[in-house]
């Protein structure tokens, strides 16, 4: 401990370090536990058109339903786990009470930091922490990928349909392994044309530049109906189908119809594959702040608890609504099991 | 070998009394009155300046009279060129005045200088390749006389006026350096200069280009110009100018005529002490051979992607206390072939044999390791590591050898250790070893090369002009360091310009002209100007001095 | 001489002071601009800097930053660029975890077994650029950023379920086999319910001590450091100047390699997709702060761990987390731009100091000289 003060005091030396080394023992400071509501964000943060802002959503209305205080922190490109739980423990330190980490990354940080702070009730987002007071919010994406794929299937009339990932992640092979089994169900004349935006990496999500050139290329080739789960990036996908007469894009997340960044693009967007990404994460924190009753363990929103859904705005595919219905009801009574990954 | 039939502007033996002849001592006339100065075109008086620490000029008085070549010389590093850079308005001296024409001046530019009518032609030429001469001549000049038909005619008009044969609309890069060289003074005709420095205008022309410039010269004093002509070599200066400067260690120490002088008494003014020479008493070359070349060729591809051969059919001997010279105006291959005995270039066809053994292919540490010592030409390129201190420099080159290293090991102890005793003996000065080799002069650099060369006593010295740049004291020296090792057996090639050099040192001379060896000379015969022509391929096998027929030495004959 | 000494020291000791003072005050101006208050934003970093868990978490961070500096220190001192150290320790350290799941050997067999995969998959990854620009003429600057991207595309193809890494379904995190627990390196309590040290602090160090001497002591260490002040004279005095760049490329893949070691050996014991990224850049920075000096380089280490370590203490408390990155940024720029500052004052001062004493010696000379030659004529 001694020895630990004195090697890194050496090193804050350089940076002409002139305050008192009597912080050194002591590691926090134990706050109250009703400073508000903690929120981490995975790298993009608040702003990315996508999940994280999704959980935003969530945490807004939250914020003004129950009237409390909150803070939020980002993860950055290249945080390690050490630098991820820091962001947990300050926020648990500090005494924000829930505490949220959006995206899977969290996992191992959120392990160790509800394991640490048991008082603290912690949520993740897309991942499953065992632990008491953790609740996993997990959604179904394959089974709202798989409506959108019978709605491509549907509408397509060149029968090839395209599905642009931000990247090869096991959780967007979750949307297209659904997608693709919605299509080929529906209209197995129709083949499929997956891309990612980037490869092994999150930057993929960011890039509308890129989305728009793979979506151009997708166009070029005859394909009519473009699914893209590529966060920002699905935006240049959503900007090119609206340049071309008589194709689709179909938008993810949250309702892209009514996205004020898409309000030029929204008469070519088919449907959105809607997350409740927001709802999971409002219903969390409500059941912590207000019904005292915190969630813990993993709560699924399926398309049978209506975690995902596809939406009918502009009613482009009203026309087809049975059809999708149809499809809905048999995943729901478990006649159809959707796939949760994607395979060439 | 005695030198029987030495002829030619060889340096005449010194005086018997140095002294005695008519040289105005330190403070020539001081105060030169001022009024009387229609004759007089540039007159600096009690010029300092000073750099921090640095040696530069204090108390310097010249006077130029008007329509005369004046010649500065000193050595290098003796403030020559600072005291020009303050008449050309580069430099602001700390002290003194400026009288140009009469008037005294304050110049804070070179523009300054120039509409005062003093223009300098630098050492290394500033023109554009890509451009003709007329637009080089122009450029910067536009207001003068336009850009075309009105420049073109002055540029014809005083290129006839002093016989400099400049064609306005050839390209640059078409012109060889002595052409080069009229453009630039041509260039600072046409800005109306009547007073020209020339900052060492024949360290880069042959002997014929060089009789050629100082015809151009006085050409231009007849017409009433004003040439400052900056110089260490004596032999030309005392051939072309009307008075000499003598500048010492940033002050001037004589200004003498040069009817009154020679060479010898100049550089023993120059030096301060007497002079050396680079004449070798007697021949110690033996019967062994160290270094065989034989049909060595090389080529390289140019940058328009054709190739051609930069070496071809070189061959040579040379024997254990031999040196052998190559003289050839530079770009004919000798830098090619230094490198390909020193293995930083892989010969295309032909063999090098070191004491016996074939060396063509190994690597240049291997050489190094052998036996070959070397003193590079561009000793910052390929001599030295400027920024790292002298004991680093001292391994340069030598890292496998005792005293560097042991085993994989550096010894930095024992290298400091004989880099002090280099230091001590080779006479290098610097205030210690720990500082860096860009710190040091020119010369003191070159004597720590030649100091860790020989340390290692070499079987072989390829020496690529050792002592350029390198004041007199220390090219004293440097002769001394080769002559010595040669006497034990050493073998040297020596490559140079400085063709009394060459002619001094060697016991045989070969001349390089296009990659081959064109012609063979003895060096106990020979002149600096018959050497010069060969050297631009006018003359080719057995450069023979008719008058020493006779007396012809072993040395050049056997070369082959 | 001595004084010269102690005013280089003097002089070595004043950039990183420089530059560390200008680039405080330089992000105490953004900090204003952004209308925020900048002393308390320093405190607040200090204070929390200091705290023991933060010790810790600055010890471990600055293992690895050490690393990477020192990898890319190789490379600098011999004038390379080796900008592909992300991508060779992100590769080294995906081949090392897939050999380190597989094995279920002694620890004493399978921890060196591992980080000697990891060090030679970075060698050989940055041999790639060695050979392009020895046989080729590429510059390795164009190639190891391009064999970066490659090394991201290659570890996304392999890190998928089913090919070298299984995927967890509930976590959708898709990892290589963890390594045994036999495999796990040794680490140093910090006690009071604060994370370990980690033990490879001691590689670290150990790697430092050998940089040191191979490129001080060696004859390998002198050719290295040859060819980067001059090429050309290093040819000339025997260095294989193509063998020494492969020779050093291939050294500083091997210490790339070793980068993604603490973090695999100590923490995550397993490859992840989000394996850090970006630390061949952070060691680029690093070695440039520690001016390619070992000692230099652990401090530079030591101090990016605490800005970091700041950071995440700054967006908790309501500033941009962003003004560290700014710092960041501005103190390599401050450090670079000051070392050349020191540099070039010091070339100057030391040629003025060795043209003084010469020129004391002259005027001695001088003294004499004059009264030889001013014999009237």
């Amino acid at each position: 401990m001694r020895r630990v003060s004195t090697i890194a005091v050496a090193g804050i030396a350089t940076a002409a370090l002139a305050f008192s080394v009597t912080a050194c023992g002591s590691s926090s400071e134990e706050g109250s536990k009703d400073a508000g509501i903690g929120l981490a964000y995975d790298v993009g943060g608040r702003g990315d058109h996508s999940f994280n802002d999704s959980a935003a959503k969530g945490y807004d209305k939250a914020l003004k339903d129950f009237d409390v205080k909150g803070k939020e922190l980002t993860a950055k490109d290249g945080d390690t786990d050490a630098d991820r739980y820091d962001k947990l423990a300050s926020l648990a330190e500090a005494g924000y009470n829930p505490v949220v980490g959006v995206g899977y990354a969290w996992t191992p940080s959120l392990t160790k930091a509800a394991k640490k702070y048991k008082d603290t009730d912690f949520a993740i987002v897309d991942s499953v922490v065992e632990a008491k007071n953790v609740a996993s919010l997990v959604s179904a994406e394959h089974e709202g990928s798989y409506l959108a794929g019978v709605a491509a299937g549907l509408k397509t009339k060149s029968n090839k349909v395209g599905f642009i990932g931000g990247t090869d992640s096991a959780l967007i092979k979750k949307f297209a392994g659904g997608f693709q089994q919605g299509l080929k169900d529906t209209n197995p004349k129709a083949s499929l044309d997956v891309q990612w935006v980037q490869v092994g990496s999150a930057k993929g999500f960011g890039m509308p530049d890129r989305g728009k050139d793979i979506a151009e290329g997708m166009l070029s080739n005859k394909v009519d109906v473009i699914f893209s789960a590529a966060g920002g990036s699905g935006a240049g996908a959503i900007e090119a189908t609206a340049g071309k007469k008589g194709t689709w894009s179909i938008g993810v997340d949250g309702d892209q119809y009514y996205d004020k960044g898409l309000a030029q693009y929204k008469n070519t967007i088919l449907t959105s594959m809607v997350k409740t990404v927001d709802g999971s994460v409002y219903d969390f924190i409500k059941s912590v702040i207000k019904d005292k009753k915190p969630e813990s363990g993993v709560q699924s929103y399926d398309l049978k608890r209506g975690g995902v859904s596809l939406s009918y705005s502009g009613g482009f595919i009203n026309d087809i609504k049975p059809k999708i219905e149809a499809a809905k009801k048999k995943i729901v009574d478990g006649q159809i099991k959707v796939n949760d990954t994607y395979k060439d | 070998m005695a030198y029987p039939g030495r002829s030619g502007p060889r340096p005449a033996p010194p005086p018997s009394a140095p002294q005695e002849c008519a040289i105005e001592a330190a403070s020539p006339p001081k105060g030169a009155p001022a009024g009387a100065v229609t004759d007089v075109a540039v007159e600096l008086h009690g010029i300092t300046k000073r750099f921090p620490g640095v040696v530069a000029n204090h108390d310097i008085d010249i006077t130029v009279r008007r329509g005369t070549v004046h010649a500065l010389v000193g050595e290098n590093g003796a403030g020559k060129s600072t005291l020009m850079k303050i008449l050309y308005g580069m430099q602001r001296p700390d002290e003194g005045t400026i009288a140009i024409d009469g008037e005294t001046v304050e110049l804070h530019s070179p523009a300054d200088a120039i509409s005062r009518g003093v223009g300098m032609v630098h050492q290394h030429f500033m023109l554009a390749d890509n451009l003709t001469v007329l637009e080089n001549v122009v450029l910067g000049a536009e207001k003068l006389h336009g850009i075309s038909g009105r420049a073109r005619a002055r540029i014809k008009e005083i290129s006839d006026a002093y016989g400099l044969g400049v064609r306005p609309d050839v390209l640059v890069e078409e012109l060889g350096v002595a052409d080069r060289q009229r453009v630039e003074i041509l260039k600072v005709l046409y800005r109306g200069a009547r007073t020209l420095i020339l900052d060492e205008p024949t360290a880069v022309l042959v002997p014929q280009e060089v009789d050629a410039l100082f015809d151009n010269l006085r050409e231009l004093k007849s017409e009433g110009l004003t040439v400052l002509f900056i110089s260490h070599k004596l032999g030309e200066v005392l051939s072309v100018a009307d008075d000499i400067t003598v500048i010492r260690r940033g002050t001037t120490v004589a200004s003498v005529a040069p009817s009154e002088t020679d060479p010898r008494q100049l550089a023993e003014l120059m030096v301060g002490s007497e002079l050396p020479s680079p004449e070798t008493r007697e021949s110690t070359v033996t019967d062994t051979d160290m270094l065989v070349v034989d049909a060595l060729r090389l080529t390289a591809t140019d940058v328009d992607g054709v190739e051609r051969a930069v070496l071809d059919d070189i061959a040579f001997t040379i024997r254990k206390g031999e040196v052998l010279g190559i003289a050839g105006v530079e770009g004919n291959g000798q830098a090619e072939l230094v490198e390909a005995i020193m293995g930083m270039r892989d010969p295309d066809a032909g063999t090098i044999t070191l004491d016996g053994a074939d060396i063509s292919h190994a690597p240049t540490r291997k050489r190094r390791e052998d036996g070959i010592g070397y003193i590079p030409e561009d000793r910052h390129r390929h001599g030295l590591l400027l920024e790292a201190p002298l004991w680093e420099n001292r391994i340069l080159g030598h890292v496998t050898e005792v005293p560097n290293s042991k085993g994989g090991l550096l010894n930095p102890a024992a290298a400091r250790r004989d880099t002090e005793r280099i230091v001590a003996e080779y006479d290098v000065r610097t205030p210690g070893i720990e500082v860096t080799a860009a710190s040091l002069s020119g010369g003191n650099q070159q004597k720590l090369i030649v100091g860790r060369e020989m340390s290692h006593h070499p079987k072989l010295l390829i020496a690529a002009h050792p002592t350029r740049g390198v004041d007199v004291g220390a090219q004293a020296q440097i002769w001394d360091q080769i002559r010595t090792a040669r006497r034990e057996g050493l073998a040297v090639l020596l490559i140079s310009a400085d063709l009394d050099e060459l002619i001094g040192l060697s016991d045989t001379l070969r001349v390089m002209f296009r990659g081959r060896l064109v012609a063979d000379a003895d060096p106990a015969t020979i002149t600096p100007e018959e050497l010069g022509s060969a050297m631009t391929g006018a003359a080719s096998g057995r450069l023979d001095h008719p008058a020493d027929d006779g007396t012809e030495a072993a040395t050049g004959g056997e070369a082959r | 001489m001595k004084k010269l000494d102690k005013e280089r020291v003097l002089l070595a000791v004043a950039a990183p002071v420089l530059a560390l003072a200008a680039a405080f005050v330089l992000t105490a101006l953004v900090l204003l601009a952004t209308g925020k208050e900048p002393f308390n934003a320093f405190g607040i970093m200090f204070d929390y800097g200091v705290k023991a868990d933060s010790q810790v978490y600055i010890l471990n961070k600055a293992t690895t930053y050490y690393l990477a500096g020192l990898s890319v220190a190789i490379g600098f001192r011999m004038n390379l660029f080796n900008i592909g150290v992300d991508g060779q320790y992100r590769l080294a350290a995906f081949f090392a975890a897939v050999v380190g799941g597989a094995l279920k050997l002694p620890g004493l067999v399978q921890i060196p077994l591992i980080i000697l995969v990891a060090m030679l998959v970075g060698a050989m990854w940055a041999s790639i650029a060695g050979l392009l620009k020895v046989y080729r003429g590429v510059s390795e600057v164009i190639s190891t950023i391009m064999l970066n991207s490659l090394s991201g595309i290659l570890i996304s193809y392999l890190l998928v379920d089913g090919r070298l890494a299984d995927l967890d379904k509930q976590t959708n995190i898709v990892a290589t086999d963890p390594l045994p627990s036999s495999s796990h390196f040794f680490t140093f309590p910090a006690g009071g319910g604060l994370d370990p040290i980690w033990g490879f602090i001691v590689v670290a160090a150990l790697a430092g001590v050998g940089f040191w001497f191979l490129l001080g002591r060696t004859r390998f260490g002198f050719d290295l450091r040859a060819v980067g002040r001059s090429e050309s004279a290093a040819q000339a005095s025997g260095v294989n100047v193509k063998r020494m760049v492969l020779t050093s490329m291939l050294l500083s893949g091997a210490m790339a390699g070793l980068i993604g070691m603490p973090t695999l050996l100590n923490d995550t014991h397993q490859f992840t997709s989000d394996f850090p990224t970006g630390i061949g850049f952070t060691g680029i920075a690093i070695a440039l702060l520690g001016r390619n000096n070992p000692v230099g380089i652990a401090l530079a280490a030591v101090l990016w761990g605490f800005l970091e370590r700041g950071a995440n203490r700054l967006e908790f408390e309501g500033y941009d987390k962003e003004i560290v990155g700014v710092m960041q940024g501005v103190i390599v720029l401050c450090v670079v731009i000051a070392y050349e500052l020191v540099r070039r004052y010091g070339l100057k001062r030391q040629q003025q100091r060795v043209g003084a004493e010469l020129a004391a010696q002259a005027r001695a000379d001088k003294g004499i000289d004059k009264t030889e030659t001013e014999v009237p004529a």
